[in-house]
């Protein structure tokens, strides 16, 4: 413990290499929030990002976006039809889930008991995040006795292999 | 010719079960003779499957249309090429195909096996015969490729014309021999643990099987994009099909073992954790292939009405249960020789990449069996298609690449915050700077904007990294491109792992690019017409059929001008199959590293008009450039070493960092 806290003050005691990370980061995200006034998409534009959140029926696991048949093709043009008569994009997806059900949405919408569809991924991934560090941490208190009283020996040995092998591959020990 | 190839399958059924059972049996119970027995019945196993497979291609070859699957799949029409893919087009040859990859897998593995795993081999060879023996019975009784009709037809049924391109050929049977090698690195794990042994001598050989069915996996799901891009015609390469994923999840899960047990191998860490990974990897496998076969959802790829989805089904059950049992019998035998000794570390950057992985696996897995969930409880349909992947995956994909350029800049054992610091400050410099000038010239969304940072990012880490190794060998008195030779030969896991890296960054670019910047528009266009699509123009000339044998071909041809400039005719071809009352497609596309042009022909209308799909897909050829880069990589990091298998890796410039991380006396060798 001491010796990473050790790392750490001179961690913050930052070269003036070190010190343009921060700056970096600063423009970064100076220009990452740039991005969220962007110019409204065209009709067409928004047509297909609907597109892309429709089943075509008829063929499983395709869009109406990529599928080729009839069906598909009329459901694009309904989407344009009701975009140009000022129609949401919620509107009209919520048109097509009245008239086929919820199987005709691409992806499970995020209310309701579908909810469950988009919790579970970051709850398990939290989660499974809590269990790794608790697992860590037990891991290295079994660790730390042990590691402190030999450090500073093992640290000669590896010092001593690492200029071994150095010195080997300058050989050409290990070339083929 | 059916009667041989029956004989020899019933012959190799027996036998796998007879090596299945000698095997245990005679490890058990101590007999030599028995275990030499079922050793030598491997062999025997493969040669009898081998005239199995030679008997059904002679079937093919010489038009037994008595033979029910050469009557189902080929006819006098078909051209004698496409025999190899007539062979595995329908579930019986698939079988027999996937039995016949996994007996000579088996015996190599068994055969290349090194003196210290001599001990446990029998139970290896144990489990591999069973799921083996699994196969074959299923092919035998079941899906027979040689039951006879009745009478013999005067003609067979044809070729399905999806499957009679040259992406066929190769990624079926790459994708079929990926998820049942992973059987073989498991059995190397299960085998070790039931003789009990402590963890650490199947490693090697695990690894090396490992590698081989990952890289199986990775270039069938790469041929498999490049297939759908170039025949599918709609413009994509990955749809997140249900079955495209149970190809997938193995695939995953088999990435995150192939790093995991790198820690194994160097600190003999994460003992158990490699066996979790590695039954999961298999369960998720055996998964896959029940979903080839008769699995609960519609797909391009399920292989016809199949009866066999249940026993499939069930043999995953088996085969994820029975091998957690034994994990649990044999849980004390697996402690770790070292522990980890600090959160900033090589072995903790592989958990976090083994959790992202497994995560993005899960999260797949999840999509497909929600729609289940909802159905059982609710009674309601849901589609959960690539809308739900792409924002759940996404970001984790995301994060991932990052780990990638952090992770392998970390040294083994304790990393302190500021040589991590110092190591990162040239890449994550670059990165940034990538992403300002990006977004200065009009970039604006900021999935692609992080996306392409941290891209050039991992780019720029690698480099420096092959830079410097480069350059301290230069400075012994090597040439520069001897130095990156003799560095890459070094050490070949983790030179041929940035490879590997390298090339998932490319796969990168072109889904950046071409999820987010794709352009599609349909046309309808008389001859002389023409349609503007972006920068580029087309001009419909006309479309000429022409009938051939079993199908009529409709070639369109069409003038191409970018900026008004002329750049070329464009194809685009469709045919049509009244057999199978089919048509296909085949995509017309002039692929630059910027960007592809792509035309699909839709429709043919008596008025002479004609349809056209076109896009323009940014960064695709990125890609494909990606897939022999991929090989590439996984050939390095699997080229054996010279003189012994079991000595540590030479790892220069980690173990040197090693040091430098414990004593904090930072390094000569550092970055200056």
């Amino acid at each position: 413990m001491g010796h990473s806290g050790q790392g750490d003050v001179r961690a913050v005691n930052l070269t003036l290499r070190n010190g343009i990370l921060p700056i970096l980061l600063l423009g970064l995200f100076l220009t990452l929030s740039a991005c969220a006034r962007e110019a409204p998409p065209s009709l067409e534009g928004r047509a297909q990002s609907i597109d892309k959140q429709l089943i075509c029926l008829q063929c499983p696991g395709e869009t109406i976006d990529q599928s080729q048949v009839e069906l598909a093709a009329q459901m694009r043009a309904v989407v344009r039809e009701r975009l140009e008569d000022g129609w949401t994009r919620d509107q009209i997806l919520q048109y097509f889930v009245d008239s086929y059900g919820e199987a005709v949405l691409a992806a499970p919408p995020k209310e309701g008991f579908s909810l469950l569809a988009w919790v579970v991924p970051p709850v398990g991934l939290a989660g499974a995040l809590v269990l790794l560090l608790l697992v860590v941490r037990s891991m290295r208190v079994r660790g730390e006795p042990a590691g402190q009283d030999s450090e500073q020996g093992q640290m000669g040995e590896y010092l001593a292999m690492a200029d071994a092998e150095m010195e080997g591959v300058g050989d050409g020990r290990e070339g083929d | 010719m059916a009667d041989l190839g029956s004989i020899s399958l019933a012959l190799a059924v027996a036998l796998a079960a007879y090596s299945a059972i000698g095997s245990g049996l005679g490890r058990l119970r101590r007999i030599p003779e028995l275990l030499e027995s079922s050793r030598l019945a491997v062999y025997v196993v493969v040669l009898a499957l081998a005239v199995s497979v030679i008997s059904l291609v002679g079937a093919f070859l010489t038009n037994e249309f008595r033979i029910a699957y050469v009557a189902e799949n080929s006819n006098l029409a078909m051209e004698r090429i496409y025999t190899w893919v007539a062979f595995y087009a329908g579930n019986e040859g698939s079988l027999l195909y996937i039995g016949f990859v996994l007996a000579a897998m088996s015996a190599l593995a068994l055969k290349l096996a090194p003196p210290r795993m001599q001990d446990f081999l029998p139970y290896t060879s144990m489990v591999l015969m069973l799921v083996l023996t699994f196969f074959l019975a299923v092919t035998y009784f079941m899906a027979n490729p040689f039951s006879e009709l009745s009478f013999t037809p005067s003609d067979g049924q044809g070729i399905n014309p999806l499957l009679t391109h040259p992406g066929m050929f190769i990624h079926p049977p790459v994708m079929m021999a990926g998820l049942v090698a992973v059987a073989i690195p498991f059995a190397f794990a299960l085998g070790a643990l039931i003789e009990g042994k402590s963890g650490d001598e199947w490693v090697d050989s695990g690894r090396t099987w490992g590698i081989v069915s990952w890289a199986l996996l990775g270039s069938g799901l790469l041929l498999g994009g490049w297939w759908a891009y170039t025949i599918l015609g709609w413009g994509g390469y990955w749809a997140w099909d249900p079955v495209e994923n149970a190809g997938f999840m193995p695939f995953v899960a088999l990435t995150a073992f192939i790093h995991s047990i790198m820690v194994q191998k160097r600190r003999g860490m994460f003992r158990m954790w490699n066996i979790v990974l590695i039954n999961i990897a298999f369960g998720l496998a055996l998964y896959g292939m029940f979903m080839n076969r008769g699995g609960p959802v519609p797909s391009v790829h399920s292989f016809g009405a199949s009866s066999l989805g249940w026993i499939f089904l069930m043999f995953t059950a088996i085969g994820v249960i029975v091998p957690f049992a034994i994990f649990f019998l044999r849980y004390n035998a697996l402690k770790s020789r070292s522990t980890l000794e600090s959160t900033l570390s090589r072995e903790a950057s592989f958990l976090v990449n083994n959790l992202l992985l497994l995560a993005i696996a899960f999260v797949t897995l999840w999509g497909v069996v929600y729609p289940l969930i909802s159905e059982a409880f609710r009674g309601s349909v849901v589609t959960v298609a690539a809308p739900f992947y792409n924002q759940v995956n996404g970001p984790l994909m995301l994060a991932l690449v990052f780990l990638m350029g952090v992770g392998p800049l970390m040294p083994w054992r304790r990393a302190s915050p500021r040589t991590l610091l110092r190591a990162l400050a040239i890449p994550a410099g670059v990165g940034v700077g990538v992403i300002v000038i990006l977004r200065l010239i009009g970039i604006g969304e900021v999935y692609p904007l992080l996306a392409f940072g941290i891209c050039a990012m991992v780019t720029t880490g690698i480099v420096a990294e092959w830079y410097r190794g480069t350059r301290t060998l230069r400075q012994q008195g090597n040439s520069y491109p001897l130095a990156f030779l003799r560095l890459i030969a070094g050490n070949r896991p983790r030179y041929g792992g940035y490879v590997v890296h390298l090339s998932v960054l490319l796969l990168v670019l072109g889904i950046v690019g071409s999820s987010f910047y794709e352009i599609q528009r349909d046309v309808v266009l008389q001859p002389g017409e023409s349609a503007v699509i972006g920068e580029y123009r087309i001009e419909y000339v006309g479309t000429e059929s022409s009938f051939r044998g079993d199908r009529t071909e409709f070639v369109s041809t069409l003038r191409a001008y970018k900026a008004d400039e002329f750049i070329g005719e464009m194809h685009p071809q469709r045919a049509f199959y009244p057999d199978f009352q089919m048509s296909s497609t085949r995509a017309s596309i002039r692929s630059t590293p910027v960007e592809d042009f792509y035309v699909v022909p839709s429709e043919l209308s008596e008025d002479g008009s004609a349809g056209f799909r076109v896009f323009v897909n940014p960064l695709v050829w990125w890609m494909w450039i990606a897939g022999p880069m991929f090989m590439l990589g996984t050939v390095v990091s699997l080229w054996p070493r010279r003189a012994s298998d079991s000595a540590p890796a030479l790892d220069l410039a980690s173990r040197r960092r090693d040091v430098e991380g414990i004593t904090g006396a930072v390094g000569q060798t550092g970055s200056d």
